[in-house]
Parts: C-alpha cells; sequence; structure tokens
C-alpha cells in the first residue's frame, strides 16, 4: 500500500468525538486512536472494546503465588524438620497465611505486567501526534488512511467542528 | 450551547465545578513555587528524622538496654507505634480500593491523599520491627534466603506473617498508588515545561491517554483493587494475630483480628480528616474536598469508632464471664492497676469523644472535626499501648509482675516516626497531584453538544 | 563476647598446667605435685576439666570441695561428696569464692605506707621490714580471724618466738554457747547437732539454715529430718523468735516471742517436761520457778501453745538449736544455758547433740579479746599488730573505739590479700594468697581432717605469698628457726602425725591418697555420752535482758544469709546480686519493718528513714514484712563499705555503727541486740533493688501445699480430678484433627509431631523434679548456676529495673494461715526455672528457629541464632527466660554501672558455655553442655549413660537435696519415679496445657491449706 498519511481532530464534546468515530467506522476507515482527558465509554463503546486480557494474567499470577507459597513453605519445614510448641512439623494453618499473602502479591504483580505488555506502556517515543489539551479538556481522534480516502476522513473529521485539525506525515502515532 | 446532562450516582459532590481542564488549573497549582510554611514543615521534619537517626544510633551502639523495656514487659513503645501506623496505613486502602469497588461517589478526591497516606505510614510502620529487634544487624534472618546450612525462618510464627504481610502490603499499596498516579502525572507533565516536564514525561511512563491505554488501564485498577481489598483486611488481622496467637491474658483473644481491623480503619480515617484539612486550607481546594466528604468520612468513624468500643466492652465481659482468675486479673489491672489512666484515655477517646459524630453540626464543622480526629489518633496510639503494655506487665506469675516505662530514647524514636511520615507526605503535596484529576474528571458533567445517549456515566475504568 | 582469654595468657597457663599444675606460687618454693582429682596433671589436656579436692576457706564450717580447672584455671568450685560436712553441696558463699579468686581488687603485691600512701614494694624488702619492725616492735600482737588448725600453730609458734601473742577474733563468736556448755556439763565446747535423728526441731533464733556454725551440713540434715518420706512421716520444726530468718521461714511453726524471752520459753517447756524441775537436777529450783503460765505474759506466747510445745518436744528423739544472734543479748549465757538445760531434761544430750565431741578449730575469743587488745595497746606494751584473715576496724562497733586504738599502735601489718578497712590504717601489707592458690587443713569435725589444696597456679595478676610462707621467711630473718622453710613442708610435718595415727606406713602413699580425696577420716570421735547437768558455777539472769536506747523499736542487727558478718569477701558481684533470701533484695541494705507498725507511720517500701540509737544513726530504705514482730525492727550486717573494692564500695550501710560495744558479762561475747532504735521518715523514696513483683499467689496454683493429713487422701483424690474429660491436641494430619493426649512429662513428642529422630522411642527426655518440702530457699543452686553457666550480673540500675539476669528465679510467697496459735506466716519457696514445656510457647513464636525442641526434650536456646524480638519472652508463662539488655560481659561496663567482668574475672567464664552478648534471650539450659558431655563420653567408651551420672549444677550444689534430674523415659531412674509421687504437680499446666518437663512435688504443712490453692 503507498503511503498513508494520518489526520489528527480534537474536540471540546465527547459527543462530537463519538460521532466521528462511529462515521469514520461506518465507512470502514477503522485505523483509529482516541484521546481522552478520562476513561470515556461512549468513545470505547464507539471503539467497539471487548473484554481486556488483563484479567487472565491477574488469574494466573495469583494462583501461582498461592501455590509457591503454600509449597515453599512445606518445603522448607520437611526440609530441616524442627518441632517447635509440640506442633506439627507440617503446620499447615499457619502456612495458609503466607500463601494468602503470596497469592496477592504475585496476583498484583502479574497484572501490572499484564497492563504494561497489553498497553505499550511505558511508550517512550517523541510525541508527535499528541496535544497537551487531551490531558485538560479535550478529545481526539486521529485517524491514518490511504490517500485515495484522505479527504473523505477529513470531511468526517471537518463535520462535528472540531477545535484544532492538523495532518501529520508520518502516521506513526497508532500505539500498534 | 453546553449543557450539563449527566448526573453522577448520588449527589453531585462538586456543584461549582463544570470545566474539565479547570480541574488540571486547580489541582496542578499545588505544584508550583512552595510557600515559606512548606519548607518550614520540611525543616521541622527533617529535624525529627534526625532525632530519630540519633536515637536509633545511640541504641544500636549501647544496646537495647536504652529503652526502658524489661521482663516481664518485652514489648512497648516500638510495637505500639508499629501497629499505631499500619492501622493509619488501612484507611488509606479502604477509600481507594473498597469504596471503589462499592462505588462511593465521594472517594475521587480524597483517595490520592489517603493513599499516598498508606504507602508513607507502611514506610514509616516498617522501620520499628527493625528497631525493636535487639540484633537489628541479624534482622535480615528474618528473611527466607538460602543460607549456607539452608535454615529457613519458622513459617509458625507470626513475625514471619508479619514480614510477609507488611512487605506485600507495602509493594501492593504503592503499586496501586503509583498506577492511579500515571494519568495525572500525564497532565502535570503537559502543564509543565523544562526539567519538570522531562521528569513527569519519565514517571509518567509515556501516557497519552489513548482509547487502548485507557481501557487495559481500567481493567487493571479494578484487578488491583479487588486484589487490595482482602489484602487490607488480612494485614490487620495478622498484625493482630501477633498478639492473638500467644497465651497472654489480654492478647489471646479470637474478637482481635476484626476488632483490629475497624480499629485501624478507625484511626485511619481519622487520620485522612487530619491531614486533608490543612492541605484544602493551603491549597485553596475546598471545591473539591468538599463538607460533604468530610461528613462522610465522620460517618466511618462513627461506624468504627462503634465498633472498637463494642471490641473493648465484650473483652471486659468475656474476661469477667470466663472465670478465669488470671484473665480477670488482668482486665482489672487493665482498668484500675498502674497502667489505669493510659485505659482511660483510649476509652474516652476512642469511645466517648466520638459520639459527638452523632450530631450534623458536628459533621458539617471543618475545626470540629478536626479537634476530634486529633482526639482519636492519640485514643488509637493508646489503644495499642494499653493493649500490649497493660497486658504484659500483669499475666501468669504474679512473682514476675513488673512494670515498664519508656525511655527518652523510645520517645525521641517514636515522635521522630512522624516526622520521617511527614517529611515524605511534604514531598508528595509537592510532585503529585494530590487530587485524582483524571478521576475527578468522571464526576463532574461531561461536555455535551445534544442529548446524552442513554448508557452514558457510570464510575472508573470499566469497559 | 570475649572471655578475656588473651591468647599469650592461655599460653603461658597451658604452659603450667602442661608442666603439672602443681607448680605453687613462685619458683623460689619448692615444687609440689599434686593429685588431681580425676586425671594425674601430665595427662592435662586442653578442652578437659581437671578437678582437685580442697577445703572452701569461706567460713569456718570449713566445707570439703572439688575445684574444676581447664587448662590450669579454676572455673568453678563444687561440693566433695566425700567430705562429711558439706556432702557435696556447697552455699552460694562458696561458690562466690571464684570471685574472690579472681577478684581486680586484689592487692598486686606487697604495700609499705610512704608518705601516707601504700606504694608497692618488693617481697624481699618487704619481709626485711616485717621482720625489722617486729624486732623493733618489742611485743606484738597477732589479730586473726578463722584460720585452719595447721596455720593457727605455725601464727602461735611464730608469735611465741618473736615475742608476741595471738588473739583469734571473730566478730560472731559462739562464746556464750561454749560458756553455756562450760557451766552446764564442764565443756566448753560448741556442741556436735545430729539434727537428722531428730524428730521434732525447736530453735530459739538460730539460724542454722544460713549463717549459723555450719548452714550446708545443717541444711542437708534439716530437709533429711524435716522432708516427708515416703511413709508420710515428717519431721516437725518450730521456730522460737522475734524475726522469722530463712530459718525461721522454713518452720511448721513460729513462736513470734517477745525479744530476749528465748530462756523464758526453754525454762517454761523444760518445765512441763520435767514435771515442774522435778527432773532438773541442779536447776530444780529455777526450772520450777518458770511455769508456762508465768512466763506467757513476758514471752507473748499462750501458755497453752507452750504446753502443747513441750510436750512434743519430749515426745520422740527432739532437739532445740541457739539462741544464734538474735539471743546474743546481754544474758545470752543464760538464755544458752536454758536451751541446754531443755536439751538435757529432754533427754537429748548424747542423743541429738554431743558435747562430748569437741571441735578442733581454735576456739575465738568474744569481743572481751579485743577490749584485752586495747587495754594492751593502750598501755603502750603493744609496738606492733599484725592482722590476719579479719576486717576489725568494719567488724567491731563504732563506739568500741578500737579504731582510735589501733591507729596509735606504731607499726600495723595485714596480710589481707584485698584492701578494706583495715588495710587502709596499716603500714604494711603483705597479701595472702586466695586459698584456692594456698595450702591449708582443717579439722571440722572430731576423727576427719580435710587437706586444703591450691588448684592453679596463683593468678598471675596478684603476686602475693602465702602468708605461712612470710612468717617462715620473716622468722629466720629474724634468726629464729621454726623447722620448716616453707608452710608446705609444716604441713607436712604436721600430717606426718595425723599419718601416724591412722596406722599408714608410707606417708607418701597416705599424703597422695589424702589429697586426691582430700580428706582423711581417722575415726575415734566419741558421742553419744549423756553428760549430767552440773551445779552452776555462775549467777545467772533468766529473765529477758534490758534494751537501752531511744524508742520503742528492738534493733536487731543479723548475720546476712549471703555474707555472714560481712566484714570481708563482699566485693563479689554474685553476692550482691544474689537476692536476699528473705527480702529478695540485692546490693543495698534495708530495714524490716511490720506492715501495721510501717502502715501506722505511714511508711511503705522504699520510703527512707533514718534508724538512730545513742551510737549512731544509719539512713536506710523501708522494708515491710510480716515475719518481724511489731516492736521490732532488722538490718542484715555487710553493708555500708569503704575501700573494700569497686562492687561492694557504698552499698547499704554498716548497722554496726549502731549498736554498743559491750561484751556479754558471763562469756565476753559481743553483745548484738541490746539497744531499741528511733524511725525517723525522712520523706525520701528509694525503688528497692528486688526481684519480687508480688508476694502473693492471687489464687494462682502456683505453690500449691498439701496438709501432712490430706496427703494420703491427696492419692486417691487425684484421680477423680481428671474427670474432665481426656486432653486433646491437633496434632493429627498437620494440625487439623485432634490427638488426645494425657499430656505427662513421658508423652513428648507427640503422634503428629514426630519426626525423624523426634519419633524414636530411645532417645530420652530429660526431666527434673523439685521437691519444695526439701527446698529450703537458700538460693546455692542460683549462684553455682550463674558460675556454671557464666550468667551475667547487671547491677544495681538494672536489677531495680527489673532485668536481672538469674536463670533460677527463687520465688518467696506468703499464704496467710490461721494466727491463733502461731505466726501468721507459712512462706512457700519455688525455685522457678525454664520448665522445658512439651508444648512450649515461646517456641512457635520465634522466627527465626533460636529457641525449639531437642529430640531429646530439651527447649533449647541457640544464641548466635538469636535476634532478639522478645516474642519468647511476652510468651512464656512462666517468665523464665531473661534477656541481654545490654553486653553484661565486657571488660568495660557499655555504661556506668552495668554488669561486666573486668579482667581478670573474665577467667572465671566456663570455657563450656557460650559467653552472651547484647540482644540474646537466654536461659535455663538443663545444664546441656553436661548432658552432650556425658553423651560425648558415653559414646567413645561404648558405655551407656547411668540414671544419676548427668547432674545440672543447681542439683549439684543443693544442700537440700531437694533437686533430681534425669530421663524421665527410663521407668527406673529417680526422677520417672519421682512423678509418681502423690504430691507431684506441675506449674499451670491444667491452665494452658504447657506439658512442663519439671515437676514440682508440694510442700508439706501441719496446717490446713485452702482447697483454693488445690
Amino acid at each position: 500500500m503507498s503511503e498513508t498519511k494520518g489526520i489528527l481532530a480534537s474536540y471540546e464534546y465527547v459527543d462530537s468525538a463519538v460521532n466521528a468515530i462511529e462515521k469514520l467506522r461506518a465507512g470502514g476507515l477503522k485505523k483509529i486512536t482516541a484521546y481522552m482527558p478520562y476513561p470515556e465509554h461512549l468513545i470505547e463503546d464507539a471503539l467497539g472494546y471487548d473484554q481486556s486480557p488483563v484479567r487472565v494474567w491477574t488469574l494466573a499470577g495469583g494462583l501461582c503465588g498461592a501455590a509457591g507459597g503454600f509449597a515453599f513453605t512445606a518445603f522448607t519445614s520437611m526440609d530441616w524438620p524442627l518441632v517447635t510448641g509440640g506442633k506439627p512439623i507440617l503446620s499447615m494453618p499457619a502456612y495458609v497465611v503466607i500463601s494468602f499473602e503470596m497469592m496477592v502479591l504475585f496476583g498484583a504483580l502479574s497484572t501490572i505486567i499484564g497492563l504494561f505488555i497489553n498497553s505499550r506502556l511505558p511508550y517512550l517515543k517523541p510525541m508527535v501526534v499528541y496535544d497537551p489539551e487531551f490531558s485538560g479538556g479535550r478529545f481526539g481522534v486521529y485517524i491514518t488512511a490511504p490517500p485515495e480516502r484522505l479527504d473523505e476522513a477529513r470531511g468526517i473529521l471537518q463535520g462535528q467542528d472540531p477545535v484544532e485539525l492538523r495532518e501529520d506525515s508520518a502516521g506513526v502515532a497508532h500505539a500498534s | 450551547m453546553a449543557t450539563a446532562t449527566k448526573e453522577p450516582r448520588g449527589a453531585v459532590p462538586h456543584p461549582d465545578l463544570t470545566q474539565l481542564d479547570q480541574v488540571n488549573r486547580d489541582v496542578l497549582k499545588t505544584l508550583g513555587k512552595p510557600g515559606l510554611v512548606w519548607w518550614l514543615m520540611l525543616g521541622l521534619c527533617i529535624a525529627g528524622i534526625g532525632m530519630l537517626g540519633v536515637s536509633w544510633g545511640i541504641q544500636i551502639v549501647q544496646g537495647i538496654g536504652v529503652t526502658g523495656l524489661t521482663s516481664p514487659v518485652g514489648w512497648g513503645v516500638y510495637i505500639t507505634t508499629f501497629v499505631f501506623w499500619v492501622g493509619i496505613a488501612h484507611s488509606g486502602t479502604l477509600i481507594s480500593a473498597i469504596l471503589f469497588l462499592f462505588r462511593a461517589p465521594w472517594r475521587q478526591s480524597i483517595y490520592r491523599a489517603a493513599e499516598a497516606m498508606t504507602v508513607f505510614a507502611v514506610m514509616t510502620a516498617g522501620l520499628f520491627p527493625l528497631i525493636h529487634v535487639g540484633r537489628v544487624w541479624h534482622a535480615y534472618w528474618l528473611i527466607p534466603y538460602p543460607n549456607s546450612r539452608f535454615l529457613w525462618p519458622n513459617f509458625r510464627s507470626p513475625l514471619v506473617w508479619d514480614v510477609f504481610a507488611v512487605t506485600t502490603y507495602f509493594t501492593v499499596s504503592a503499586t496501586f498508588f503509583y498506577l492511579g498516579t500515571i494519568p495525572d502525572l500525564a497532565a502535570a507533565r503537559d502543564a509543565a515545561n523544562g526539567f519538570r516536564k522531562k521528569l513527569y514525561k519519565v514517571i509518567s511512563l509515556g501516557w497519552r491517554g489513548t482509547d487502548r491505554e485507557w481501557h487495559h488501564f481500567g481493567k487493571a485498577y479494578i484487578f488491583l483493587a479487588a486484589l487490595a481489598t482482602p489484602l487490607v483486611l488480612s494485614v490487620h488481622s495478622v498484625v493482630s494475630w501477633d498478639f492473638a496467637v500467644s497465651i497472654v491474658p489480654g492478647w489471646h483473644a479470637t474478637i482481635f483480628a476484626p476488632y483490629f481491623v475497624a480499629g485501624a480503619i478507625f484511626s485511619g480515617v481519622a487520620m485522612v480528616i487530619t491531614l486533608t484539612v490543612p492541605i484544602r486550607k493551603v491549597f485553596g481546594l475546598e471545591a473539591y474536598l468538599t463538607t460533604k466528604h468530610y461528613d462522610a468520612m465522620a460517618k466511618l468513624c462513627l461506624l468504627t469508632s462503634m465498633i472498637v468500643f463494642y471490641a473493648y466492652l465484650s473483652e471486659f465481659f468475656m474476661a469477667w464471664y470466663s472465670g478465669e482468675e488470671v484473665e480477670r486479673a488482668a482486665f482489672w489491672a487493665r482498668l484500675f492497676g498502674h497502667y489505669w489512666w493510659a485505659t482511660w484515655i483510649m476509652l474516652v477517646c476512642n469511645g466517648l469523644v466520638p459520639i459527638m459524630l452523632w450530631f450534623k453540626r458536628v459533621r458539617y464543622s471543618i475545626p470540629a472535626l478536626f479537634t476530634i480526629s486529633i482526639f482519636v489518633n492519640i485514643g488509637m496510639w493508646f489503644e495499642r499501648y494499653v493493649i500490649i503494655v497493660t497486658s504484659l506487665h500483669h499475666e501468669y506469675e504474679p512473682f514476675a509482675w513488673g512494670v515498664y516505662r519508656p525511655s527518652m530514647v523510645e520517645m525521641g524514636i517514636m515522635v521522630g516516626s512522624f516526622a520521617w511520615f511527614g517529611f515524605w507526605f511534604l514531598l508528595f503535596t509537592r510532585l503529585i497531584p494530590v487530587v485524582a484529576i483524571a478521576e475527578l474528571k468522571e464526576v463532574i458533567p461531561t461536555p455535551m453538544r445534544g442529548a446524552a445517549p442513554a448508557h452514558a456515566g457510570g464510575e472508573g475504568g470499566e469497559g | 563476647m570475649s572471655d578475656g582469654l588473651k591468647r599469650r595468657e592461655f599460653l603461658k597457663v597451658l604452659g603450667v598446667s602442661g608442666a603439672g599444675a602443681g607448680m605453687v606460687g613462685c619458683s623460689t618454693e619448692s615444687v609440689e605435685k599434686l593429685m588431681p582429682y580425676v586425671v594425674p596433671p601430665e595427662e592435662i589436656t586442653p578442652g578437659v576439666a581437671t578437678w582437685y579436692a580442697s577445703v572452701c576457706g569461706e567460713c569456718e564450717a570449713g566445707c570439703g570441695m572439688w575445684v574444676r580447672t581447664r587448662e590450669g584455671r579454676v572455673v568453678k568450685v563444687e561440693g566433695n561428696p566425700d567430705h562429711p560436712v558439706s556432702g557435696g553441696a556447697l552455699c552460694s558463699r562458696g561458690h562466690s569464692s571464684v570471685q574472690g579468686l579472681y577478684n581486680p581488687d586484689r592487692f598486686t603485691g606487697p604495700m609499705a605506707r610512704q608518705n601516707g600512701e601504700l606504694q608497692p614494694i618488693s617481697w624481699d624488702e618487704a619481709e626485711q621490714r616485717l621482720a625489722d619492725g617486729l624486732a623493733a616492735a618489742g611485743q606484738h600482737l597477732t589479730l586473726t580471724g578463722f584460720a585452719g588448725p595447721s596455720m593457727m600453730t605455725l601464727m602461735e609458734s611464730f608469735a611465741r618466738a618473736t615475742g608476741g601473742g595471738v588473739v583469734r577474733f571473730d566478730p560472731l563468736a559462739d562464746a556464750p554457747l561454749r560458756e553455756a556448755g562450760r557451766i552446764a556439763f564442764g565443756r566448753n565446747v560448741v556442741p556436735w547437732y545430729d539434727i537428722e535423728e531428730a524428730e521434732m526441731l525447736v530453735s530459739f533464733g538460730a539460724d542454722f539454715l544460713e549463717s549459723w556454725l555450719s548452714p550446708v551440713r545443717d541444711a542437708r540434715a534439716f530437709s533429711r529430718m524435716s522432708g516427708v518420706d515416703e511413709r508420710g512421716s515428717k519431721g516437725r520444726f518450730v521456730f522460737v523468735g522475734s524475726r522469722l530468718s530463712l530459718t525461721g521461714q522454713n518452720a511448721d511453726e513460729w513462736l513470734p516471742i517477745q525479744p530476749g524471752s528465748e530462756s523464758l520459753v526453754a525454762l517454761a517447756m523444760a518445765n512441763v517436761i520435767s514435771g515442774a524441775g522435778a527432773g532438773a537436777g541442779p536447776y530444780r529450783d529455777i526450772v520450777n520457778a518458770y511455769t508456762p503460765e508465768n512466763v506467757s505474759e513476758a514471752t507473748g506466747i499462750p501458755a497453752e501453745n507452750i504446753r502443747e510445745l513441750a510436750i512434743q518436744f519430749a515426745e520422740g528423739p527432739s532437739l532445740a538449736l541457739g539462741p544464734g544472734v538474735a539471743g546474743q543479748h546481754r544474758n545470752a549465757t543464760a538464755a544458752n544455758l536454758a536451751v541446754a538445760v531443755l536439751n538435757s531434761v529432754a533427754g537429748n544430750v548424747g542423743r541429738t547433740l554431743h558435747y562430748s565431741a569437741p571441735q578442733l578449730n581454735a576456739p575465738a575469743f568474744g569481743y572481751s579479746g579485743v577490749e584485752r587488745v586495747m587495754q594492751l595497746i593502750g598501755q603502750g606494751v603493744v609496738g606492733a599488730v599484725m592482722i590476719h584473715g579479719s576486717n576489725p576496724i568494719y567488724a567491731l562497733p563504732a563506739s568500741s573505739g578500737f579504731r582510735a586504738a589501733f591507729e596509735s599502735v606504731p607499726f600495723k601489718v595485714s596480710f589481707a590479700s584485698s584492701p578494706d578497712e583495715t588495710t587502709a590504717l596499716c603500714d604494711l601489707v603483705l597479701p595472702d594468697r586466695h586459698f584456692l592458690e594456698s595450702w591449708g587443713d582443717s579439722a571440722v569435725r572430731p576423727g576427719s581432717w580435710a587437706i586444703q589444696q591450691p588448684a592453679m597456679r596463683p593468678v598471675p595478676h596478684f603476686d602475693t605469698r602465702q602468708t605461712g610462707d612470710v612468717l617462715l621467711s620473716v622468722d629466720s630473718l629474724m634468726g629464729q628457726d621454726l623447722g620448716a622453710a616453707t608452710f608446705h613442708d609444716h604441713l607436712q610435718s604436721r600430717w606426718q602425725t595425723v599419718a601416724a595415727s591412722t596406722g599408714t606406713a608410707d606417708f607418701e602413699v597416705f599424703w597422695q591418697e589424702a589429697l586426691k580425696s582430700g580428706v582423711v577420716e581417722l575415726g575415734g570421735s566419741q558421742t553419744g555420752v549423756a553428760e549430767q547437768l552440773r551445779q552452776p558455777d555462775r549467777a545467772l539472769v533468766f529473765d529477758p535482758p534490758d534494751f537501752d536506747g531511744p524508742g520503742d523499736l528492738h534493733l536487731m542487727v543479723y548475720p546476712s544469709s549471703r555474707f555472714g558478718h560481712g566484714s570481708q569477701n563482699t566485693n563479689r558481684p554474685w553476692l550482691l546480686e544474689l537476692p536476699d533470701p528473705v527480702s529478695k533484695i540485692t546490693w543495698h541494705s534495708w530495714v524490716e519493718m511490720h506492715p501495721d507498725r510501717a502502715a501506722a507511720m505511714g511508711l511503705r517500701n522504699g520510703d527512707m528513714v533514718i534508724l538512730s540509737t545513742d551510737n549512731g544513726s544509719v539512713e536506710l530504705p523501708v522494708w515491710t514484712y510480716p515475719g518481724i514482730r511489731e516492736n521490732v525492727v532488722a538490718v542484715p550486717m555487710g553493708g555500708g563499705h569503704e575501700g573494700a573494692g569497686r562492687f561492694s564500695d557504698g552499698n547499704g550501710v554498716n548497722p554496726l555503727d549502731l549498736l554498743p560495744a559491750e561484751s556479754e558479762a558471763l562469756s565476753g561475747g559481743l553483745v548484738h541486740f541490746a539497744t531499741k532504735v528511733t524511725v525517723t521518715p525522712t520523706g525520701e523514696r528509694r525503688a528497692l533493688a528486688t526481684i519480687s513483683g508480688s508476694d502473693v499467689q492471687s489464687n494462682r496454683p502456683i505453690t500449691p501445699a498439701v496438709a501432712l493429713s490430706a496427703l494420703t487422701a491427696e492419692a486417691d483424690h487425684a484421680e477423680e480430678e481428671d474427670g474432665n474429660g481426656p486432653l486433646q491436641e491437633l496434632q493429627g494430619v498437620g494440625g487439623f484433627v485432634p490427638v488426645e493426649t494425657e499430656g505427662r512429662p513421658q508423652d513428648f513428642p507427640l503422634e503428629g509431631a514426630q519426626h525423624g529422630e523426634y519419633g524414636d522411642p530411645e532417645t530420652p527426655r530429660w526431666a527434673m523434679t523439685i521437691d519444695l518440702d526439701k527446698c529450703t530457699g537458700c538460693s546455692a543452686c542460683v549462684t553455682a548456676c550463674q558460675s556454671e553457666n557464666n550468667v551475667a550480673w547487671v547491677g544495681e540500675s538494672q536489677v531495680t529495673m527489673g532485668r536481672d539476669m538469674g536463670w533460677i528465679r527463687l520465688e518467696r510467697y506468703y499464704e496467710a494461715v490461721d494466727a491463733s496459735h502461731a505466726g501468721p506466716l507459712d512462706v512457700r519457696f519455688m525455685p522457678m526455672i525454664c520448665q522445658h514445656c512439651g508444648n512450649a510457647p515461646c517456641e512457635p513464636v520465634c522466627p527465626v528457629y533460636a529457641t525449639y525442641h531437642t529430640p531429646d526434650g530439651i527447649n533449647t536456646q541457640v544464641y548466635n541464632r538469636c535476634v532478639g524480638t522478645r516474642y519468647c519472652l511476652n510468651n512464656c508463662p512462666y517468665k523464665v527466660r531473661v534477656y541481654n539488655w545490654y553486653t553484661y560481659t565486657d571488660e568495660e561496663p557499655v555504661r556506668e554501672g552495668l554488669g561486666h567482668a573486668p579482667e581478670p574475672m573474665n577467667w572465671a567464664f566456663n570455657p563450656d558455655v557460650t559467653v552472651r552478648e547484647n540482644g540474646i534471650m537466654e536461659k535455663c539450659s538443663f545444664c546441656i553442655h553436661r548432658i552432650r558431655g556425658a553423651q560425648d563420653r558415653a559414646a567413645v567408651e561404648g558405655s551407656v549413660i547411668q540414671d544419676g551420672e548427668i547432674i545440672p549444677a543447681c542439683q549439684q550444689s543443693c544442700p537440700a537435696e531437694a533437686i533430681v534430674f534425669g530421663n524421665i523415659r527410663d521407668t527406673r531412674s529417680r526422677v520417672a519415679q519421682s512423678v509418681e509421687s502423690a504430691r507431684v504437680y506441675r506449674v499451670l499446666d491444667e491452665l494452658i496445657n504447657t506439658q512442663p518437663a519439671v515437676s514440682y512435688l508440694k510442700k508439706v504443712t501441719f496446717h490446713d491449706v485452702e482447697s483454693g490453692e488445690h
């Protein structure tokens, strides 16, 4: 495909952005990145997200932590059996505490790892296609399209009267 | 024309906020140049930390004997303060995680401060296990590492449970705290320039607020909250088991776990009030921390105070009802023995003073709440002192009964721990937005041109 | 954690011991090969202890001891089982002699006074000076304390040869006792008491368990006599006196008499027994005059009680003792005589006490002897005074004026080995050897002699010479000849005669044997002669003496059970920090006062008061004591030293300053109990350095007792008590499923807890039983343990805080008894040590396994692993864990006044036991190093450890034989059999299911005990 271009529009109102996105998607222009100052579901819905895979990370991490915690405590007390307080060598009730804490710890850490991997963080490339206003009050829609459909896309974005509309030649802004 | 169409669940806590970017302006200005007061307080805290260091140095060089500790009272101010700080930590997680899951509309504007408090309180609490051991240079033996003899820690010991619980708690709450700040750090980055811009760019991990980021962010956040909720309950239960699994009369009680958790939230919320009232004044955040928030926190205080007071009464009742000579003697000594004054401070501050919170006028008066919160902080410190010291000084063996008087070194370290906490908190107020910018925007009207779709609204980053 | 063993020192010492620890003192002296008890010296190997037999020189009792040396250093002393006096036991003072040997304040060499100061000089010069001084002096006197017979004869012959005299002086002279013996039976001796033979014992204030005559021997005899036996019979002991001493606290009954009225009670009893004096021989009229009715008013004891007591006394073999120092009043001889008469009419003479078996130690003059000395000095005929083995400046009341007299003597010499109040005035000091470094002998009982031999080369820090040798060389310097070059020759020449009397041909053989066993039995002591009372040849006054002085409180100054008369050997942390068996106070002095009396004056424990008499005044804290009459206050001796050493200086006060300097008319003994005092509160307070947190048990089953009558019933009752279902423990399946257990010591470890060696039925479980009916509370075990296990002393300030480190906490509880016919007090002793619980609460809470259960059932403490969280201390219901709050074992104290071990005191550390540093928890280990030692020996020899082969330090030194240790899984062992007793119980066990390995046997009382105490 010949070189694609991207257009970035920033809106003041949520529904403007939503409408723009819906129209673009209806038009088959799906390479969209939206910018929001806060998680706005109208936009997420418009982009049609389904479940996030992060939850799998959480579950896996938690289970590993719990199992590992219990295995470790059990192993260490069998490894060098010492009786304290006339209690059994394998004092399971006590070990439950450890394995619980380990479950939480590993669950949390793997959740973070999952988040970073899935949302491509940290993102330390120069922010070409970005507007400081996006962390303030504006909503951004960035679309890349092949040159022949560029005017169509511009038309749709223009239709929701953006505060600003600018073109970028790189088309690198998509996180993916 | 812009029309506010979105009504968050419950009453609107911020009637006078309409503009999204106004939030940025208001909140980010707190990161501006610190005033003289801030510098003075920072200096005070650094001095306090110095005192802590010197006192601890003396103790390490001369020996743990510089404390007032003795037989039979092997634990005193150190463990008291440890439990106090762990308790303080809890309300932070409660407000940020539990209230998040319960969708309490009033949490957004206070949870950031509360979470920061959690992290720093755990950092403070973490000092005390080190301070109180006799041979701190061997303290690392509590950590399970493969040493030359493959001798592992004793996982039956509640102290080892503590090591795991507290470190886990610190890691998770710090992670949770940091995760929540990322979007706001990005906002700070966009508002800043020069070195600060570079700094914020790095610590905000290049957050841009794209749909993808927000989507996974929301998921991760809710799962962390779901993990932090049982964690916060478990940690203070474990701390309470330091006492409950022993056989010391006055410690050995099944009520301890819930009793301690309630007490922790009680003291924690009080501490949130104590901390946020001045912040609100200094940074002029009245629009964000409204009396409605304080009313809500006051109600939480009232509830937990009643739970705690009930626990006190049931302890005394059980001691009497058990008919056990030693148990009875221990609690009699608690009320009328050598440490009677501490017990009565505890009962008055935690049981009687909060009764005033029944009155709406009190709950809506910031000065009154501030005063009460101070009382509660004092009372909750003494609660731990009473539980630990009075139980130990008067147990099974009459001939071995003894009395403990805290020494100057202990006091220095205890006061120093507040300075240590304050130091971090002061830095926090200047480096990280004290109010969650992004999340706050969820509860102020969404800017719409036309009518809102029916499914609009909702909180948090859930899909 | 250094035990101060410098490498060079080590090699030096090792070299010596390798060459034979026999090298006694400096090279100038003859070389003598010592016979170690276990292995001959040439076989000494590092790490293996060598034992020497010797004699304790702490008091006149002369207990035979074994001295344990390692690498040529004395590390511990223990009783010599073959010795008739010690019988293997030793008292706290005996144990502390090690700290006397290594005392850092000993003189480093001979001293002479130059321009007011004592300056070190060489030995040759010192001896020359002595010779010249004596030559110039003309008449000279030697004032000596207790000395063995050979030393005594040497001093006398030296005096004779050089123109002088010897005065044997003892602050607690038994003059009245001997004088009474002379008057009654014509025997000027201390009678030989056979307490064990008696079934009924009455002490008229004689503290025979702590300070009177021979405490260790008497404690053993007493516990055998009064301890309940398997037949359920128990000897009865009644204490007659106005203050309960430690001895009194062991009595089954206490008659709190008016001060000084012992003779009345004794005579009234005699009156009842002898049928109104009919059987009292020449004392008929006297005895006749004192009917119980007549005396009951003056004694404060109802007539029927005296009658009752007399009838019991007449029944079986009985024995009346005393009076001791309590009877040391203006009619002391009469009081002693009254007791002699009582014994006589009860037919005890020749049965339970023997006048016909004289002791061989030279009798001491009473105070009259000192008065004579001062007289001579006053007349200016005495040019020189030599002080040996005594400290008269301290031991004599200030009012005696002895100080002034002594100062006026032109040439004053002392042989004291460490500084004291007397050496401070002397012109020449020739430090004697410590008895553990020197030769000597003692003859403590008819027919038995003991040798005191040096157990180590003299401590190199101190350039000392044995006084005997000094006398001999000075003697030759003065051109005389006493027929011996060294004291050792002198000793041997005397023992030649002993050898001859045994009919041994070869003296060498005899000598070596004697050195090995330490004691020689000659036999031929005649006892069992029932002397008849003689017509008194002196005018006697039996009525209570008059007490002069201001105030209405009688002042009793009594010898401390830790220090005796306390004029010497007080500079020892072990003794200073040993809680007084009665008051449980350490370090400082106190004044005992009845609680009611104190309350009437608005005084509480620790209030400072000023005691003043016509002779002086002292300031003391009050300690309220229900065991003393309301009209009496008591102060222990031994405090208030000046210049006697860094440890003892400035602790407490010297109560002798309050006493009049007066000798009893008939015997010439010093009067101790003669004044009244005024007590004036100063308004000041001080915290008492006591270890007692409470004097009452608060209804806890800690020291329950059982009435003798109920003892048999108790046995059946015990079965029924287990009505509350079998004990269950979560042991099965990792702590989820309950397992039944009886919780007996034998049951350890429980099923489920069994793993590896823990499951092996062959492994022993070490256990201990302590018989509280025998324990006298004497606290010898405390010091023995301290010496054996390197237990640090901590200093007065720490004890006041509650940081005392004793592994054995000898608890003392009061129980109120029906006071209608006796004193109101039932005192219970409880040596509280680590109970080595099967379910030890301390173990599971330790995060680092620093304390855990060994397969052989010991709750062990791994010092090096301990990080010091103190959780185990909190969780120990017995509070027997002690913590090193500072490092108390360095050469320098961490802070002023804290415990430390200055060179060479650190030589006393037991190499078998780790020395602990700051931040470590410690506690009784059942002397695990002894157990492992025995096990190793058995492994090497391929033998099996026999019951009784392993003996912990406490059991070893217990004079009352109250402690039994062994493997409780071995059903034939003594300890296993002892727990079958009906009296057995385990402290707090039924309350918290700790399953202790230490069992106690209940004290047996003659009075009923409330059911509340089980």
